[in-house]
């Protein structure tokens, strides 16, 4: 990893405006990190063709990527923080509690297949604290829940009939932890005539990247761009629910990969809301949604933010006849995937977390709606609002109406 | 009329010609004073490429300078290590360049006994991946980058270890002379206006470009050629070794690996004025059409600054050939006595950067005999301490960036830098890794604050944002630090920017544009520092 042909030459263009260092929830929070242009575009700098430089510091780098959108000189701090995450987990080595928590897959393969065990277990506080002792996982985080009956285990179509077909990557957290997301949006699809197919998917490999794990990240990154490129060659549109896996599949893939493949597929790559509304601009959407009366708050996870297509969830809630939607306005949440997971972070993390909170308890709504399985795991934990995801409220107005 | 001071030799110029004058005078235990108008190094020394030459560079037109050269290059890897990076170089051909040239070269280079290897184009360019795909051939030769800023500063301080003085900031007002002998000079510290009379038995002039103007003061017809070149600093180092084009020496055809930054060059117009640092647009976009040959993406890359520097070449007119030693085409070691009959001066000028030590062996070799001292150089065995820092810094606690530097830079210093640390581990400039500690081991005793000075001996400001950040950090600790008043740092401060601007200006497109955008906002309208012109010195 440490001699990876890596050509990315944005980091020429920092003007050292320190933007990224102010918009940066981590380097915001604590002293210890050292912060994004330093471990970004500068360390890069400094260490081309020259020795290569490990810096621990970058374990903090949550990989949220608001560094990339606060900077005025479109430097990809965040690909060069990506790789000096891999150079440090490449020189030092990585915790054997970061290699279990970068495998989110395997993790919910498992724990999926002993749900109910997984599950009482996560919520024994002895448990715990063995886990906190052996892995520097801290017993106060909440986990989410297992399901035995994933997604992989109830959805298996692999070709569509309609016209508009969408090629849908689900992402472990609605796979394992949350397939009612993927069900839901399965059915909005549905009523809209669309047929949805699910291509052979590894985890996008986000949990990876920001592990140091880089070559791993980029195995997967390749087995999907394959596959879903064998679908998109057919016309199929490719589709996620999770903001992150979206933002690996539109954005990192392409900047880590830098391949004709990697940008081909990010061409056919969209939101699921993005995707909705692009079907209401082309007057394509189903619009027989049940009136709601429900107030809900919008928390933009910040892979949402990063693809820079505005708010797409709250554009399409907001068609439901009587519903009211409003963005809470907070910054990153602090879970920021496997970050909120480790013991010497956890701090950090709730530190990060508390402004949403307030944020979210200021709106007082009667549940908070976002994307993301991760932000809405430390609202569950930070929160007293219930969490859904956009496309289960879409599929109940959809349910009502019919 | 202040002090009066009296030694055996008067140094003039602070350059590396001097300075290596100076540390052989001291070796040699001749009592020496170097006298300095401004910085150790302000002049040619520190702008140029820092090439050390391997000697291929001249071996078909110069034969004995590249012998020179190559004798030179492989005593300064080992007498200074700390101030060159054994890089390797390579010599490529493009299309462009005459074929013929390439046997005349191999030729030629075996000759002087200059090691060239061969590397195959693949690995020429898997090594230089900005190497234009087009190039023919690559050939490996032990060339180095030198740091000329750390070379001329640590070859003073051996010369001063060994009992040398150095008084910079010291302009030579005057000669002094007595029946057709120097006896002396008058210096003007260039901060108090106090002059100072030395005395001593030999001055060798080593003042480089202002060799001219010291000439007149004795009273003696010189002229020396000031050759002008132009160099550009591209804000990264893109490559790893010296590229050099394979055809006769011309202008635009060398990249040299300087630390953090890849340095270009060079160009070559003779000027009047050795203090003619101008630069021109028109200059430098001839540099990159020419340079892009070698490396085709030489446009979007970022430049941070341009600057120029004079050569002093020498050439004698026929009409007094009452020549001291021509050491050989390129290094002029002028007996005074001899050329123009008056006693007790010499200059020595010409010659190149790699070649200082010779031209001071040389020098000192003549002052030697004038003086009936029987001494014999050493200059080619006694090395100058390394600058890396040994055991120290290995449980600092600062970024790994900044101990990397301190690594490789802090030298004699790193006990000073170590226990600074301690109190503050602020790193002043980003872009170079310049800790505050730093900054303070190089201040000198009792004031005189000045960025230029640190700059040259930190790299505090050296990288892409050019002071834009630093300047003002550095100036403000100083005052908080008690190291500087604030009329002095507030001097420092606009002298400082108007020096960056002017490097910055020349290549202002693109991001350097807006750097310089940035930084005028910053200092003009942040810091609300006016246009008023504050005379610094």
């Amino acid at each position: 990893m440490r001699n990876l042909p890596f050509f990315e030459d944005t980091f020429d263009k920092c003007l050292k405006c320190n933007a990224c260092v102010a918009s940066c929830p981590v380097a915001n929070t604590t002293l210890e990190f050292g912060g994004p242009k330093h471990l970004g575009p500068e360390l890069k700098r400094l260490m081309d063709n020259q020795t290569i430089i490990d810096d621990k510091s970058i374990e903090y780098c949550t990989l949220c990527t608001t560094c990339d959108m606060s900077c005025p000189e479109g430097v990809h701090v965040s690909t060069l923080t990506a790789y000096a995450k891999a150079i440090h987990a490449d020189m030092s080595g990585t915790k054997f509690r970061d290699w279990v928590l970068s495998n989110a897959e395997m993790v919910g393969k498992l724990a999926s297949s002993f749900a109910p065990i997984t599950n009482l277990a996560m919520g024994m506080k002895p448990v715990r604290k063995v886990m906190e002792w052996v892995m520097d996982i801290p017993s106060e985080r909440q986990f989410p829940k297992y399901r035995f009956k994933n997604f992989n285990r109830i959805y298996k179509k692999k070709e569509a009939q309609t016209e508009r077909k969408v090629a849908y990557f689900a992402g472990c957290s609605a796979t394992y932890n949350a397939p009612e997301v993927a069900m839901s949006f399965i059915k909005v699809m549905e009523y809209n005539g669309i047929d949805v197919v699910k291509p052979d998917q590894k985890c996008c490999g986000v949990p990876m990247f920001a592990n140091g794990k880089m070559k791993q990240g980029l195995k997967n990154a390749n087995d999907n761009i394959n596959s879903f490129l064998a679908y998109t060659r057919q016309g199929y549109d490719v589709v996620l629910t999770c903001t992150s896996c979206t933002m690996a599949f539109k954005k990192e893939y392409v900047s880590y990969l830098g391949t004709e493949e990697a940008k081909e597929l990010a061409s056919h790559v969209y939101d699921a809301d993005e995707y909705l509304r692009i079907l209401k601009e082309n007057d394509e959407l189903n619009m027989e949604l049940a009136p709601m009366k429900e107030r809900a708050g919008y928390y933009a996870p910040c892979h949402m933010k990063a693809q820079g297509i505005g708010n797409p969830a709250m554009d399409i809630l907001e068609l439901i006849p009587g519903y009211e939607i409003q963005d809470v306005g907070a910054g990153c949440c602090g879970q920021c995937g496997t970050f909120g997971f480790k013991t010497e972070k956890y701090d950090v993390s709730m530190k990060i977390g508390r402004p949403m909170a307030e944020a979210v308890k200021e709106v007082n709504a009667n549940y908070t709606v976002t994307e993301c399985g991760m932000c809405k795991n430390q609202l569950d934990q930070l929160t007293d609002k219930p969490v859904k995801h956009p496309m289960q409220i879409l599929a109940d107005a959809y349910e009502r109406a019919n | 009329m202040g002090l009066t001071l009296e030694t055996e030799v008067i140094v003039i110029g602070g350059g590396m010609t001097g300075a290596g004058v100076l540390r052989d005078l001291a070796l040699r235990g001749l009592k020496a004073i170097l006298v300095e108008q401004q910085d150790l190094g302000h002049g040619t020394s520190t702008r140029n490429h820092g090439l050390l030459h391997s000697g291929a560079r001249y071996t078909v037109r110069d034969e004995e300078a590249a012998i020179e050269s190559y004798r030179e290059n492989l005593i300064l890897k080992k007498t200074i290590p700390g101030s060159i990076e054994q890089t390797g170089g390579l010599f490529v051909k493009v299309p462009e360049d005459e074929n013929s040239y390439v046997e005349k070269w191999l030729t030629s280079c075996k000759r002087v006994g200059i090691p060239v290897q061969e590397i195959s184009v693949a690995d020429a360019l898997k090594q230089e991946p900005y190497l234009t795909k087009e190039i023919q051939a690559a050939f490996r030769v032990p060339d180095g980058a030198v740091d000329c800023f750390t070379m001329v500063v640590d070859v003073v301080a051996d010369a001063v270890r060994h009992g040398a003085k150095v008084l910079t900031y010291h302009e030579v007002v005057d000669i002094l002379t007595e029946q057709n002998r120097v006896k002396g000079v008058r210096v003007r510290d260039s901060f108090s206006g106090e002059e100072k009379e030395i005395y001593s038995q030999m001055v060798v002039n080593a003042s480089g470009p202002w060799g001219t103007k010291l000439a007149q003061m004795a009273g003696i017809p010189l002229k020396i050629i000031n050759n002008k070149g132009m160099l550009a600093i591209f804000s990264h180092r893109f490559n790893k070794q010296v590229i050099n084009r394979l055809r006769l020496p011309g202008d635009a055809d060398i990249f040299v690996p300087a630390h953090n930054v890849t340095i270009f060059g060079t160009t070559g117009i003779n000027v009047e004025d050795p203090n003619d640092f101008s630069l021109d647009r028109q200059e430098l976009e001839g540099m990159l059409a020419e340079g892009k040959k070698l490396i085709p993406t030489i446009n979007e890359m970022r430049l941070i600054r341009a600057f120029s520097g004079s050569r002093p070449l020498y050439q004698e007119v026929a009409a007094s050939d009452a020549s001291g030693r021509n050491v050989t085409r390129g290094i002029a070691l002028l007996d005074h006595y001899k050329r123009d009959g008056l006693d007790g001066l010499i200059t020595i000028t010409g010659g190149k950067l790699t070649t200082f030590r010779f031209m001071a062996e040389k020098t000192v070799d003549l002052v030697c005999e004038k003086l009936g001292v029987k001494a014999v150089c050493t200059t080619d065995q006694q090395a100058i301490p390394h600058r890396n820092a040994g055991e120290f810094f290995k449980n600092a606690d600062i970024a790994p960036a900044a101990k990397n530097k301190l690594f490789n830079w802090a030298g004699t210093n790193a006990p000073k830098i170590e226990s600074s640390l301690q109190e503050s581990k602020v790193i002043v400039c980003e872009c170079e890794q310049v800790t505050w500690a730093e900054i303070e081991a190089v201040l000198p005793e009792g004031g005189r604050f000045h960025l230029g000075d640190v700059r040259r001996r930190t790299r505090l400001g050296m990288g892409p944002c050019q002071g834009t950040f630093c300047n003002h950090r550095a100036a403000a600790l100083a005052v908080e630090k008690k190291k500087a008043t604030i009329g002095e740092a507030e001097r420092a401060i606009h002298h400082a920017i108007s020096e960056r601007k002017k490097g910055m200006d020349v290549v202002a497109t693109g991001e350097t544009a807006k750097q310089l955008q940035l930084m005028e906002t910053i200092y003009k309208v942040s810091l609300g520092m006016g246009e008023e012109d504050v005379q610094y010195v």
